[in-house]
Protein backbone atom coordinates (compact mmCIF):
# COMPACT_ATOMS: atom_id res chain seq x y z
CA UNK A 1 0.00 0.00 0.00
CA UNK A 2 3.17 2.28 1.15
CA UNK A 3 4.64 2.12 -2.70
CA UNK A 4 0.69 3.40 -4.17
CA UNK A 5 0.54 6.38 -1.60
CA UNK A 6 4.02 7.37 -2.64
CA UNK A 7 2.04 8.28 -6.32
CA UNK A 8 -1.12 9.20 -5.26
CA UNK A 9 -2.68 10.66 -2.19
CA UNK A 10 -4.94 8.50 0.32
CA UNK A 11 -7.81 10.62 -0.38
CA UNK A 12 -6.98 9.72 -4.29
CA UNK A 13 -6.66 6.27 -3.80
CA UNK A 14 -9.49 5.76 -1.85
CA UNK A 15 -11.79 8.57 -4.48
CA UNK A 16 -10.59 5.84 -7.43
CA UNK A 17 -12.08 2.63 -5.30
CA UNK A 18 -14.99 4.35 -5.04
CA UNK A 19 -14.93 5.65 -9.01
CA UNK A 20 -14.53 1.78 -10.00
CA UNK A 21 -17.48 1.00 -6.87
CA UNK A 22 -19.44 3.57 -8.91
CA UNK A 23 -18.76 1.88 -12.33
CA UNK A 24 -19.40 -1.52 -11.24
CA UNK A 25 -22.97 -0.42 -9.91
CA UNK A 26 -24.26 1.31 -12.93
CA UNK A 27 -22.99 -1.80 -14.74
CA UNK A 28 -25.26 -3.91 -12.41
CA UNK A 29 -28.18 -1.67 -12.36
CA UNK A 30 -28.18 -2.04 -15.83
CA UNK A 31 -28.04 -5.66 -15.96
CA UNK A 32 -30.69 -5.90 -13.32
CA UNK A 33 -33.16 -4.30 -14.15
CA UNK A 34 -33.02 -5.08 -18.08
CA UNK A 35 -33.56 -8.61 -16.84
CA UNK A 36 -36.21 -7.43 -14.58
CA UNK A 37 -38.18 -5.47 -17.15
CA UNK A 38 -37.37 -8.92 -19.41
CA UNK A 39 -39.16 -10.88 -16.67
CA UNK A 40 -41.89 -8.58 -15.69
CA UNK A 41 -42.56 -7.86 -19.24
CA UNK A 42 -41.39 -10.00 -21.86
CA UNK A 43 -41.80 -10.07 -25.25
CA UNK A 44 -44.23 -12.40 -27.32
CA UNK A 45 -42.17 -11.97 -30.34
CA UNK A 46 -39.07 -9.77 -31.08
CA UNK A 47 -40.11 -6.71 -32.52
CA UNK A 48 -39.10 -2.75 -33.49
CA UNK A 49 -38.22 -0.24 -31.09
CA UNK A 50 -35.74 0.01 -28.63
CA UNK A 51 -38.01 -1.22 -25.46
CA UNK A 52 -39.67 -3.81 -27.71
CA UNK A 53 -35.90 -5.20 -28.43
CA UNK A 54 -35.01 -4.81 -24.38
CA UNK A 55 -37.98 -7.30 -23.58
CA UNK A 56 -36.88 -9.96 -26.21
CA UNK A 57 -33.47 -10.11 -24.39
CA UNK A 58 -33.53 -14.19 -23.06
CA UNK A 59 -33.47 -13.07 -19.46
CA UNK A 60 -31.12 -16.19 -18.68
CA UNK A 61 -28.65 -14.32 -20.89
CA UNK A 62 -28.14 -11.82 -17.87
CA UNK A 63 -27.21 -14.12 -14.98
CA UNK A 64 -23.66 -14.37 -15.77
CA UNK A 65 -23.10 -10.50 -15.97
CA UNK A 66 -25.32 -10.06 -12.59
CA UNK A 67 -23.21 -13.06 -10.65
CA UNK A 68 -20.09 -11.60 -11.89
CA UNK A 69 -21.14 -8.13 -11.21
CA UNK A 70 -22.72 -8.43 -7.75
CA UNK A 71 -20.17 -10.14 -6.36
CA UNK A 72 -16.79 -7.85 -6.83
CA UNK A 73 -19.18 -5.22 -6.00
CA UNK A 74 -19.80 -6.47 -2.52
CA UNK A 75 -16.31 -6.94 -1.77
CA UNK A 76 -15.10 -3.39 -2.94
CA UNK A 77 -18.14 -1.80 -1.09
CA UNK A 78 -16.85 -4.02 1.80
CA UNK A 79 -13.30 -2.27 1.69
CA UNK A 80 -14.72 1.07 1.30
CA UNK A 81 -17.04 0.22 4.25
CA UNK A 82 -14.03 0.98 5.95
CA UNK A 83 -13.51 4.45 4.84
CA UNK A 84 -17.17 5.36 5.04
CA UNK A 85 -17.20 4.46 8.46
CA UNK A 86 -14.47 6.84 10.09
CA UNK A 87 -14.62 9.14 7.47
CA UNK A 88 -18.10 9.88 6.21
CA UNK A 89 -20.09 7.89 8.85
CA UNK A 90 -19.22 10.55 11.90
CA UNK A 91 -19.82 14.10 10.26
CA UNK A 92 -23.09 12.28 9.30
CA UNK A 93 -23.89 11.85 12.85
CA UNK A 94 -21.90 14.89 14.11
CA UNK A 95 -24.36 16.90 11.78
CA UNK A 96 -27.22 14.76 12.92
CA UNK A 97 -28.16 13.49 9.18
CA UNK A 98 -29.70 10.13 11.14
CA UNK A 99 -32.02 9.05 8.17
CA UNK A 100 -29.02 8.88 6.14
CA UNK A 101 -26.80 7.42 8.48
CA UNK A 102 -30.30 4.73 8.92
CA UNK A 103 -30.87 4.44 5.44
CA UNK A 104 -26.77 3.61 4.36
CA UNK A 105 -27.04 0.79 7.82
CA UNK A 106 -30.13 -0.85 5.59
CA UNK A 107 -28.30 -1.08 2.27
CA UNK A 108 -25.97 -2.88 4.31
CA UNK A 109 -28.41 -5.78 5.00
CA UNK A 110 -29.93 -5.52 2.18
CA UNK A 111 -26.86 -6.12 0.26
CA UNK A 112 -25.97 -8.84 2.87
CA UNK A 113 -29.59 -10.62 2.03
CA UNK A 114 -29.21 -10.30 -1.64
CA UNK A 115 -25.79 -11.47 -1.68
CA UNK A 116 -26.76 -14.60 -0.02
CA UNK A 117 -29.58 -15.52 -2.46
CA UNK A 118 -27.41 -15.19 -5.87
CA UNK A 119 -26.40 -19.07 -5.61
CA UNK A 120 -30.41 -19.73 -5.57
CA UNK A 121 -31.10 -17.07 -8.53
CA UNK A 122 -28.34 -18.44 -10.37
CA UNK A 123 -29.60 -22.42 -9.53
CA UNK A 124 -32.98 -21.02 -10.88
CA UNK A 125 -31.67 -19.53 -13.81
CA UNK A 126 -29.85 -22.65 -14.98
CA UNK A 127 -30.65 -24.89 -17.35
CA UNK A 128 -31.93 -24.72 -21.15
CA UNK A 129 -35.07 -24.69 -20.90
CA UNK A 130 -34.97 -23.16 -17.01
CA UNK A 131 -37.11 -25.09 -14.92
CA UNK A 132 -40.63 -24.58 -15.34
CA UNK A 133 -41.39 -25.46 -11.57
CA UNK A 134 -39.67 -22.62 -10.40
CA UNK A 135 -41.09 -20.17 -12.81
CA UNK A 136 -42.94 -17.92 -10.20
CA UNK A 137 -39.69 -17.40 -7.87
CA UNK A 138 -37.52 -17.53 -11.05
CA UNK A 139 -39.25 -14.34 -11.40
CA UNK A 140 -39.97 -12.43 -8.23
CA UNK A 141 -36.76 -13.34 -7.06
CA UNK A 142 -34.93 -10.84 -10.11
CA UNK A 143 -37.48 -8.51 -9.11
CA UNK A 144 -35.85 -8.61 -5.14
CA UNK A 145 -32.66 -8.48 -6.54
CA UNK A 146 -33.45 -5.66 -8.63
CA UNK A 147 -34.82 -3.97 -5.50
CA UNK A 148 -31.42 -4.41 -3.91
CA UNK A 149 -29.32 -2.84 -6.52
CA UNK A 150 -31.84 -0.34 -6.93
CA UNK A 151 -31.85 -0.20 -2.99
CA UNK A 152 -28.26 0.13 -3.01
CA UNK A 153 -27.14 2.36 -5.51
CA UNK A 154 -29.56 5.36 -4.74
CA UNK A 155 -28.13 5.26 -0.43
CA UNK A 156 -24.81 4.54 -1.93
CA UNK A 157 -25.26 8.01 -4.05
CA UNK A 158 -26.64 9.88 -0.79
CA UNK A 159 -23.86 8.69 1.00
CA UNK A 160 -21.16 9.96 -1.90
CA UNK A 161 -23.20 13.45 -2.55
CA UNK A 162 -22.59 13.86 1.66
CA UNK A 163 -18.93 13.09 1.17
CA UNK A 164 -17.25 11.75 -1.66
CA UNK A 165 -16.10 11.87 -5.31
CA UNK A 166 -17.06 15.37 -6.45
CA UNK A 167 -18.97 16.75 -3.36
CA UNK B 1 -40.76 -40.56 -11.36
CA UNK B 2 -40.59 -37.73 -14.13
CA UNK B 3 -38.53 -37.41 -16.78
CA UNK B 4 -36.33 -34.00 -15.42
CA UNK B 5 -35.71 -36.18 -12.73
CA UNK B 6 -33.96 -38.86 -14.79
CA UNK B 7 -32.08 -36.23 -16.73
CA UNK B 8 -31.09 -34.08 -13.82
CA UNK B 9 -27.62 -34.87 -12.57
CA UNK B 10 -27.18 -35.63 -8.58
CA UNK B 11 -25.46 -32.90 -8.12
CA UNK B 12 -27.90 -30.60 -9.41
CA UNK B 13 -30.88 -31.63 -7.22
CA UNK B 14 -27.92 -31.41 -4.01
CA UNK B 15 -27.01 -27.65 -5.29
CA UNK B 16 -30.43 -26.93 -5.46
CA UNK B 17 -31.27 -27.47 -1.96
CA UNK B 18 -28.07 -25.57 -0.71
CA UNK B 19 -28.50 -22.39 -2.72
CA UNK B 20 -32.28 -22.74 -1.64
CA UNK B 21 -31.29 -23.19 2.68
CA UNK B 22 -28.40 -21.01 2.11
CA UNK B 23 -30.51 -18.18 1.29
CA UNK B 24 -33.33 -18.80 3.36
CA UNK B 25 -30.96 -19.51 6.77
CA UNK B 26 -28.41 -16.65 5.71
CA UNK B 27 -31.58 -14.37 5.98
CA UNK B 28 -32.92 -15.88 9.36
CA UNK B 29 -29.47 -16.06 11.08
CA UNK B 30 -28.17 -12.44 9.71
CA UNK B 31 -31.86 -11.08 11.29
CA UNK B 32 -31.06 -12.88 14.50
CA UNK B 33 -27.37 -11.66 14.61
CA UNK B 34 -28.16 -8.40 14.11
CA UNK B 35 -31.15 -8.42 16.35
CA UNK B 36 -29.11 -10.18 19.49
CA UNK B 37 -25.66 -9.00 18.45
CA UNK B 38 -23.82 -11.63 17.75
CA UNK B 39 -20.95 -10.65 15.60
CA UNK B 40 -17.69 -13.23 15.29
CA UNK B 41 -15.87 -10.09 15.78
CA UNK B 42 -14.84 -6.52 15.98
CA UNK B 43 -13.19 -4.51 14.34
CA UNK B 44 -12.31 -1.18 14.59
CA UNK B 45 -10.92 0.79 11.52
CA UNK B 46 -9.56 3.64 12.59
CA UNK B 47 -6.50 1.63 14.87
CA UNK B 48 -6.69 -1.73 12.74
CA UNK B 49 -7.17 -3.95 15.24
CA UNK B 50 -9.85 -7.10 15.61
CA UNK B 51 -11.48 -8.47 18.70
CA UNK B 52 -13.43 -11.41 19.03
CA UNK B 53 -17.06 -11.65 19.24
CA UNK B 54 -18.85 -8.41 20.43
CA UNK B 55 -16.81 -4.87 22.05
CA UNK B 56 -18.04 -1.80 22.52
CA UNK B 57 -15.69 1.16 21.08
CA UNK B 58 -13.02 2.37 23.25
CA UNK B 59 -12.02 5.45 23.98
CA UNK B 60 -9.56 7.24 21.35
CA UNK B 61 -9.52 4.23 19.05
CA UNK B 62 -12.77 4.92 16.68
CA UNK B 63 -16.03 3.51 15.88
CA UNK B 64 -16.19 -0.26 16.31
CA UNK B 65 -17.82 -1.98 13.24
CA UNK B 66 -19.86 -5.33 13.92
CA UNK B 67 -21.11 -5.70 10.17
CA UNK B 68 -18.27 -8.39 9.15
CA UNK B 69 -18.72 -9.91 12.20
CA UNK B 70 -22.46 -10.81 11.36
CA UNK B 71 -21.64 -11.53 8.15
CA UNK B 72 -19.11 -14.44 8.96
CA UNK B 73 -21.19 -15.50 11.59
CA UNK B 74 -24.24 -15.97 9.20
CA UNK B 75 -22.50 -17.10 6.39
CA UNK B 76 -20.75 -19.81 8.47
CA UNK B 77 -23.62 -21.21 10.08
CA UNK B 78 -25.96 -20.44 6.76
CA UNK B 79 -23.20 -22.94 5.02
CA UNK B 80 -23.78 -25.42 7.52
CA UNK B 81 -27.19 -26.34 7.58
CA UNK B 82 -27.12 -25.62 4.08
CA UNK B 83 -24.75 -28.78 3.75
CA UNK B 84 -26.41 -30.92 6.05
CA UNK B 85 -29.78 -30.02 4.29
CA UNK B 86 -27.94 -32.04 1.11
CA UNK B 87 -27.48 -34.96 3.64
CA UNK B 88 -31.05 -35.96 4.09
CA UNK B 89 -34.08 -36.22 1.88
CA UNK B 90 -35.18 -33.76 0.29
CA UNK B 91 -38.85 -34.45 1.81
CA UNK B 92 -37.47 -33.91 5.34
CA UNK B 93 -35.43 -30.60 4.18
CA UNK B 94 -38.52 -29.17 3.26
CA UNK B 95 -40.59 -29.80 6.54
CA UNK B 96 -37.93 -28.76 8.23
CA UNK B 97 -37.58 -25.55 6.54
CA UNK B 98 -41.17 -25.00 7.15
CA UNK B 99 -40.86 -25.19 10.55
CA UNK B 100 -37.83 -22.98 10.78
CA UNK B 101 -39.52 -20.43 8.63
CA UNK B 102 -43.16 -20.04 9.99
CA UNK B 103 -41.24 -19.49 13.50
CA UNK B 104 -39.22 -16.87 12.27
CA UNK B 105 -42.59 -15.30 10.61
CA UNK B 106 -44.41 -15.74 13.49
CA UNK B 107 -42.24 -15.52 16.63
CA UNK B 108 -42.19 -11.81 15.59
CA UNK B 109 -45.58 -11.45 15.00
CA UNK B 110 -45.92 -13.24 19.01
CA UNK B 111 -44.01 -11.62 20.52
CA UNK B 112 -45.65 -8.02 19.04
CA UNK B 113 -48.99 -9.28 20.43
CA UNK B 114 -47.83 -10.10 23.77
CA UNK B 115 -46.28 -6.70 24.32
CA UNK B 116 -49.60 -5.16 22.94
CA UNK B 117 -51.60 -7.38 25.68
CA UNK B 118 -49.16 -6.67 28.40
CA UNK B 119 -48.94 -2.77 27.55
CA UNK B 120 -53.43 -2.96 27.94
CA UNK B 121 -54.02 -4.75 30.56
CA UNK B 122 -55.38 -3.76 34.47
CA UNK B 123 -53.16 -6.00 36.08
CA UNK B 124 -49.61 -7.29 35.69
CA UNK B 125 -48.69 -8.95 32.80
CA UNK B 126 -44.93 -7.46 32.49
CA UNK B 127 -43.72 -11.40 31.86
CA UNK B 128 -45.48 -11.57 28.47
CA UNK B 129 -42.62 -9.13 27.48
CA UNK B 130 -40.12 -11.82 27.89
CA UNK B 131 -39.06 -12.74 23.86
CA UNK B 132 -38.95 -16.45 25.21
CA UNK B 133 -42.77 -16.49 25.76
CA UNK B 134 -43.86 -15.69 22.33
CA UNK B 135 -41.50 -18.60 21.38
CA UNK B 136 -43.80 -21.31 22.91
CA UNK B 137 -47.08 -20.55 21.01
CA UNK B 138 -44.67 -19.66 17.60
CA UNK B 139 -43.19 -23.13 17.44
CA UNK B 140 -45.59 -25.00 19.02
CA UNK B 141 -47.89 -24.07 16.10
CA UNK B 142 -45.08 -24.25 13.66
CA UNK B 143 -44.58 -27.87 14.57
CA UNK B 144 -48.35 -28.40 14.14
CA UNK B 145 -48.50 -27.22 10.84
CA UNK B 146 -45.09 -28.63 9.50
CA UNK B 147 -46.28 -31.71 10.09
CA UNK B 148 -49.62 -32.05 9.38
CA UNK B 149 -49.93 -29.95 6.08
CA UNK B 150 -49.81 -32.40 3.14
CA UNK B 151 -46.05 -32.57 1.80
CA UNK B 152 -47.07 -31.30 -1.80
CA UNK B 153 -47.75 -27.75 -0.19
CA UNK B 154 -44.83 -28.05 1.78
CA UNK B 155 -43.25 -29.22 -1.52
CA UNK B 156 -45.00 -26.15 -3.43
CA UNK B 157 -43.95 -23.62 -0.63
CA UNK B 158 -40.23 -24.87 -0.29
CA UNK B 159 -39.32 -22.18 -2.87
CA UNK B 160 -41.22 -19.64 -1.55
CA UNK B 161 -39.79 -18.94 1.37
CA UNK B 162 -36.56 -17.61 -0.42
CA UNK B 163 -39.29 -14.91 -0.89
CA UNK B 164 -40.84 -14.82 2.62
CA UNK B 165 -38.06 -14.66 4.54
CA UNK B 166 -35.70 -12.12 2.84
CA UNK B 167 -38.72 -9.50 2.69
CA UNK B 168 -39.77 -10.38 6.21
CA UNK B 169 -35.84 -9.53 7.34
CA UNK B 170 -36.19 -6.51 5.26
CA UNK B 171 -39.01 -5.37 7.40
CA UNK B 172 -37.59 -6.79 10.89
CA UNK B 173 -34.42 -4.82 9.85
CA UNK B 174 -36.02 -1.96 8.78
CA UNK B 175 -38.09 -1.52 11.56
CA UNK B 176 -35.27 -1.85 14.24
CA UNK B 177 -33.89 1.27 11.92
CA UNK B 178 -36.77 3.00 12.98
CA UNK B 179 -35.54 4.88 15.90
CA UNK B 180 -32.28 5.95 13.82
CA UNK B 181 -34.49 6.86 11.54
CA UNK B 182 -37.05 9.53 13.76
CA UNK B 183 -33.85 10.65 15.25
Amino acid sequence: MDIIFDIISVNTFWKILLFIHFTLAVALLGAITLQAVAVLVPAQQPAGNFIDHVRAVPPASYVPVVVALYVPQVIMGMWIYIKYRTYVRIPMEQTGHWSIVAAFDAKEHVVAIGMALLPAYWCFWRGHPVNPEYSSTRKWLTVLLAFVVWYSFINGHVANDFRGVGS
Amino acid sequence: MSEQALTTPRWTGKFETFAITFGIAFAILYTLCVSWNWPAFTYHPAVNKLDLGWHPGRSGEGPPMHWYGWLVVSAAGAFALSWIATMISRQWVQRATAFCCIVAVSWPIFFAMSVFIANRTSFDAEFLKSIWISAIPASAGAAAVSWFVPSQWVQRLWPGWLLIIPIGAFLLLGNSLKQLFLR
